[in-house]
């Protein structure tokens, strides 16, 4: 298939983030230790989980720029089912997530039963999303939970934080499902060619929903996982994090116009840009140029990735 | 099977039927400004008040503006998600200039240009780097966010000097946010009505091969409608910097959205091609009206940006339910 | 009469590959100058150069007028007068007629602004002038029919005051009434001085119209003639280059009872109330001009576009199919029209291709089975006679012919029990044409039911066992094989014409 190119650019990001996190250690002998590197991991995970889901959302040729207000909706309803509610708190917890879930599922509706193209479809449910958070949530905080939901975003397991456990199981789980199953042939097929691979006989459209209803999942997993990590609500939370996610899915290798992509670049950019976000702080950086440096990075790296691929996806 | 007898609807038009038909979506949203207006009145007369009015027409100036410029980025067929830190890092170099003593006049053009440098290497990216536009500007908006944090280190602007508001002064007794609005949507309005440039980017955005085909430069414009749409962020920066009394060194949140929205509401379909910037400046003025008829009539404004996401997703599906309608009956 | 334009030993390359061999050609003014070949022959790489897209090898000569170019510009050909009408309309859907007609070269005020009245004066004009006065200059494009785009393109070409008018396959998304104005138009033209290159394969059309028409075969020149010169058998062999009966080896039919009957099948306004049966081991032929709804159909029995009213039966049980997933599990297959866009995914590999409508066969519940996957495959290239590096290779890199033969794969992979072939040999070489007629009369002849989909009048008659002719989205004749010729088929395709518009 397209192994060849597809692990050229991730043979690339490999060798960037080696050279990366060879660089880093050098500025900073805090870096490269053990505590370090699982507390990193620790942050990376909201990131990481929706960026992992991401990754078969942009192959599919689409986009889903509501996960952040998915995950600040959940994140607000969590606080009132089980605050404002009175529900035990695993049973909030599994509500959020399946509001979560269905939030994604309305946008794979609204993307396949109208075709609806996902940059605005995702856009819209962006506001309709984050909106709600708001009004539900008129900007107060929810505070105060029991300290066994404080484990899962601060507790350890195996001396590695529970959080970073969820997101190796996603993972794996996802690559599995991308690399070796009919599904993951099913999302690239339509990727790259959706009225060929309905001709086929394959379901786009379910397909699609199943995809972005996990999108959704994903995002109220973070969420839980978020407000478990500073142990508070708000309904702001999430911002922006769809821009972390997709940075890092596109700057793993996963083209744009879809078709081209695998859940290892997903993480390999995600730890690259984890990588320069803490290495550069500790090596006195301010976080600001991290951000700066990352904008760059993925700019160049697509750059560097066009004049490789000259004749293109399409 | 004859297929030259033309459905009715595309067969000789009345004047009225074709003005609606172009405009259709711009004579909503006036029409919805229009009834908004008169219901709130009803319950809360004070709603019509020159002061009242002023703020909600001048209050969203900025963001009229801005929308001009990510209309026509629209039209082309790309997308700018930076332009709210765009125009954030433009207000911090605005202000700077300003309380470092330079001339006002400085303070306000220097950004605009600034604007303008910055998205022609956008649009470089764009058309000649062939990444997509989304791509660029996630990247851009990275670079900006961290640049402004960068630059001001955290610090917000207080004392600036009293020349410096712009946006509160006026001019003919019509505030100035006023007169920057209606002069560059009328101006932006029949620029790309009447000159070949300005039609030349409904071309790129409806069929950029038959563009290139008819000779339009297609690289070459998209990078100057990058630097005009920068410019246009400079003057909405102009009004948006000019009317606080503190720039805060952080981006104004979702600000990117909100102009977008503004565009699509107003009529530019985001599969590119068509639309109007009148439709985007009334498109600010309503959302200037919901959020203030929200306040007036009790209802929490938490709430206004799910109304938006509702307007989003209808006035998307409207256009998308006309194009399928459109295409069927072409096919006769 | 000296020439409009005039190309001595033009040759054409791509990637060491010889397209276009020591061609000549040259257009005079007021005549209509077919331009005919099997797809491959070089046609299109020949009007490319003529408008200036390709530039020709060395030791081509490029004359227009008095004088000489080793080769031409797109814009040098524009003035020149040059302008082409291509198959896919480059045109804008949210603009006006008027401005699709001027876009790039519009009349200005003295201010610089664009001049609307002027314009749009300019195009009714225009459109008056090919007789198109119901074609209203204020209207979106997108709201038109393909035959009044295709107007707007020929008034686009005009309003550069084209001197040379090339004309790609002008009528092949026309129906035969929009074919007939076409040809008006064409003559207009002419009348006007205008010299027409006319790329087409329909012979009745190049007969109609044509004044000179040149061969190609193989990148190579084989004649150019007047027309009174030539038989529709000459200009095939030209074409071809082989008796027409050696190309449809047609091995002796073994036919059996129905396995599909189809009743009163509607969708919508383009599938009419079309019923007919269809025996094991029959090769159906489904005759028809190009908007009669046969593809139309074929989506209908698939499920793309599953039926608004009528039956289907499959074995005698009455089945209702709303999706291709279902119509490939009760055995029917498409291989449909368009290859690249419906047929296959051109970036993945031959095997990913072959195996994509049978993925049950190559998983082990979930997951796939690669070694499986590349068996089927393999198999698939023994099969069929695919040329490739393996399977592998890209889909995407194969000629034509070998695209066609994987998309083939794909579907016999599924074991089907009636193959629908939709234009099965368009646009491919003529030795993998045969190669395809032969592996048709070989599925037939094993029991396969065979639904064929053509416009190659040719083709048709060659390898049918009946001849289904249809028009305005229903049946309008069956032809037996004994009886069908180009005369009994063609009156039937325009026999229905004829009772449609009494009908209205």
């Amino acid at each position: 298939m397209t192994w060849h190119k597809l692990l050229r650019h991730e043979t690339i990001l490999a060798l960037l983030t080696v050279l990366a996190l060879v660089v880093l250690a050098s500025q900073s002998d805090k870096f490269f230790t053990l505590d370090n590197m699982l507390n990193q991991g620790r942050l990376m995970t909201e990131v990481g989980l929706i960026a992992v889901i991401m990754t078969f959302v942009i192959i599919t040729g689409g986009i889903d720029l509501s996960v952040g207000s998915i995950l600040g909706l959940v994140a607000v309803l969590l606080g009132v089912f089980w605050k404002n509610m009175g529900l035990p708190l695993p049973m909030a917890i599994g509500l959020g997530l399946m509001v979560g879930t269905l939030a994604g599922l309305i946008n794979g509706l609204i993307i396949t039963r109208f075709r609806v193209p996902p940059l605005i479809a995702t856009l819209g449910t962006l506001a309709l999303y984050r909106g709600i958070a708001e009004g539900i949530s008129e900007a107060r905080s929810v505070r105060g939970y029991p300290d066994w939901f404080f484990v899962l975003g601060q507790g350890q397991f195996l001396g590695v934080p529970v959080q970073l456990w969820i997101l190796g199981v996603v993972t794996l789980v996802a690559a599995i499902i991308l690399g070796t199953t009919v599904w993951g042939r099913g999302v690239y097929a339509v990727g790259h060619n959706e009225t060929a691979a309905r001709f086929s006989g394959l379901q786009a459209d379910r397909i699609k929903l199943a995809i972005y209803a996990a999108s959704g999942f994903a995002a109220a997993l973070a969420a839980v996982i978020f407000v478990s990590r500073v142990s508070t609500t708000r309904s702001d939370m999430g911002t922006g994090i769809e821009l972390d996610a997709i940075t890092a899915v596109v700057l793993g290798g996963t083209s744009i116009f879809g078709g081209r992509g695998s859940i290892i670049g997903t993480i390999l950019g995600l730890v690259l840009i984890q990588a320069l976000k803490n290495g550069l702080s500790l090596a006195g950086i301010k976080s600001d140029g991290t951000i700066v440096l990352i904008g760059a990075v993925l700019i160049l790296t697509i750059l560097l990735s066009n004049l490789f691929h000259r004749n293109g996806n399409r | 099977m004859t297929s030259d007898h033309a459905p009715a609807f595309v067969a000789k038009r009345t004047g009225l039927v074709r003005f609606i038909s172009t405009y259709g979506q711009e004579v909503v949203i006036a029409g919805a400004i229009i009834a908004l207006f008169v219901l709130v009145s009803l319950v809360s007369p004070r709603f019509l008040s020159a002061n009242n009015l002023n703020t909600i027409i001048s209050g969203n100036a900025y963001i009229a503006v801005a929308a001009i410029g990510m209309s026509m980025i629209i039209i082309t067929g790309h997308i700018d998600v930076s332009v709210g830190a765009l125009i954030g890092v433009l207000a911090t170099i605005s202000g700077t200039l300003a309380t470092a003593g330079y001339p006002v006049w400085i303070a306000w053009t220097l950004p605009i240009l600034i604007g303008v440098g910055i998205n022609a290497i956008v649009g470089a990216l764009v058309a000649y780097g062939r990444i997509p536009s989304i791509v660029v500007t996630l990247g851009m908006l990275s670079i900006l966010r961290g640049g402004l944090v960068s630059i001001t280190g955290g610090a917000w602007i207080n004392d600036l000097p009293p020349d410096f508001h712009l946006a509160q002064q006026r001019l003919l007794d019509i505030p100035v946010p006023i007169w920057f609005m209606v002069v560059l949507t009328l101006g932006a309005f029949m620029w790309m009505r009447h000159t070949a440039f300005g039609r030349s980017l409904f071309a790129i955005g409806g069929n950029i091969e038959a563009a290139r085909a008819a000779g339009i430069p297609v690289e070459r414009r998209v990078v100057q409608v990058f630097m005009i749409h920068g410019a246009f962020a400079g003057l909405a920066t102009v009004l948006f910097a000019t009317q606080l009394r503190v720039i805060q060194s952080t981006v104004p949140p979702n600000l990117e959205l909100t102009i977008i929205t503004a565009a699509v509401i107003g009529g530019v379909s985001i599969l590119g091609g068509t639309g109007t910037v009148i439709g985007s400046t009334l498109a600010a003025i309503l959302f200037s009206a919901i959020g203030s008829a929200m306040i007036f009539i009790n209802v929490s404004p938490y709430w206004l940006r799910a109304v938006i996401g509702v307007l989003i997703l209808i006035t998307v599906l409207v256009d998308i339910a006309r194009r399928v309608r459109e295409q069927r009956s072409a096919k006769r | 009469m000296s020439a409009l334009l005039q190309l001595s030993r033009v040759s054409k390359s791509f990637a060491g590959i010889r397209v276009l061999k020591d061609v000549d050609f040259d257009v005079r003014p007021g005549e209509v100058h077919a331009l005919m070949g099997e797809n491959g022959a070089g046609k299109s790489t020949l009007i490319k150069i003529i408008s200036g897209v390709h530039t020709p090898d060395e030791g081509g000569i490029i004359r227009i007028g008095d004088t000489q170019h080793k080769a031409l510009s797109s814009r040098a050909a524009a003035r020149a007068g040059i302008a082409t009408v291509y198959q896919e309309l480059l045109l804008f859907p949210e603009l006006s007629v008027a401005e699709n007609v001027f876009l790039g070269h519009a009349p200005r005020t003295r201010l610089g602004t664009l001049d609307w009245s002027l314009m749009r004066r300019q195009a009714r004009q225009l459109l008056d002038s090919l007789d198109s006065h119901d074609l209203d200059v204020d209207a979106k494009v997108g709201t038109l029919s393909v035959a009044n785009r295709q107007r707007v393109e020929i008034a686009k070409a005009l309003s550069q005051n084209a001197r040379v008018l090339i004309m790609d396959e002008p009528t092949a998304a026309l129906a035969d009434a929009d074919v007939r104005r076409l040809m008006i138009v064409v003559k207009r033209l002419r009348e006007r001085g205008v010299g027409i290159v006319y790329v087409s394969h329909k012979l009745p059309e190049v007969f109609e119209i044509a004044d000179r028409v040149t061969v190609l075969r193989d990148g190579a020149l084989i004649g150019t003639h007047p027309i009174a010169e030539v038989t529709e058998q000459s200009l095939v062999a030209m074409m071809v280059g082989r008796d027409i009966a050696q190309l449809f080896p047609k091995p002796v039919p073994n036919i059996g009872d129905v396995i599909l009957r189809v009743k009163g099948l509607c969708f919508g306004d383009r599938v009419r109330d079309i019923s007919f049966d269809l025996r094991r081991g029959e090769i159906l032929g489904i005759a028809g001009l190009v908007g009669s709804g046969r593809t139309e159909m074929a989506l209908t029995i698939f499920g793309i576009t599953p039926a608004t009213a009528g039956s289907i039966e499959l074995d005698g049980r009455v089945i209702s199919i709303s999706s291709p997933r279902q119509a490939r599990d009760l055995g029917i297959a498409y291989v449909p029209e368009d290859r690249g866009l419906q047929g296959l995914v051109r970036p993945m590999s031959i095997a990913q291709n072959v195996s994509m409508a049978s993925l049950h066969r190559v998983t082990n519940g979930l997951f796939m089975r690669f070694a499986e996957e590349i068996r089927l495959a393999v198999d698939a290239i023994a099969r069929l006679g695919i040329r490739a590096r393996g399977p592998e290779q890209v889909v995407g890199q194969l000629s034509g012919g070998n695209q066609q033969k994987v998309v083939l794969g794909k579907w016999l992979a599924t074991n089907p029990r009636i193959l629908i072939m939709d234009e099965p040999t368009r646009g491919i070489d003529v030795g993998a044409k045969s190669e395809i007629h032969a592996l048709m009369g070989k599925l037939a002849q094993e029991g396969m039911a065979i639904v064929m989909i053509s416009s190659e009048l040719p083709e048709v008659l060659g390898m049918a066992d009946r001849v289904l002719v249809m028009n305005g989205g229903t049946s309008v004749a069956t032809i037996g094989r004994a009886e069908a010729s180009p005369e009994t088929v063609g009156a039937a395709m325009t026999l229905a014409t004829r009772s449609l518009e009494v009908a209205q």
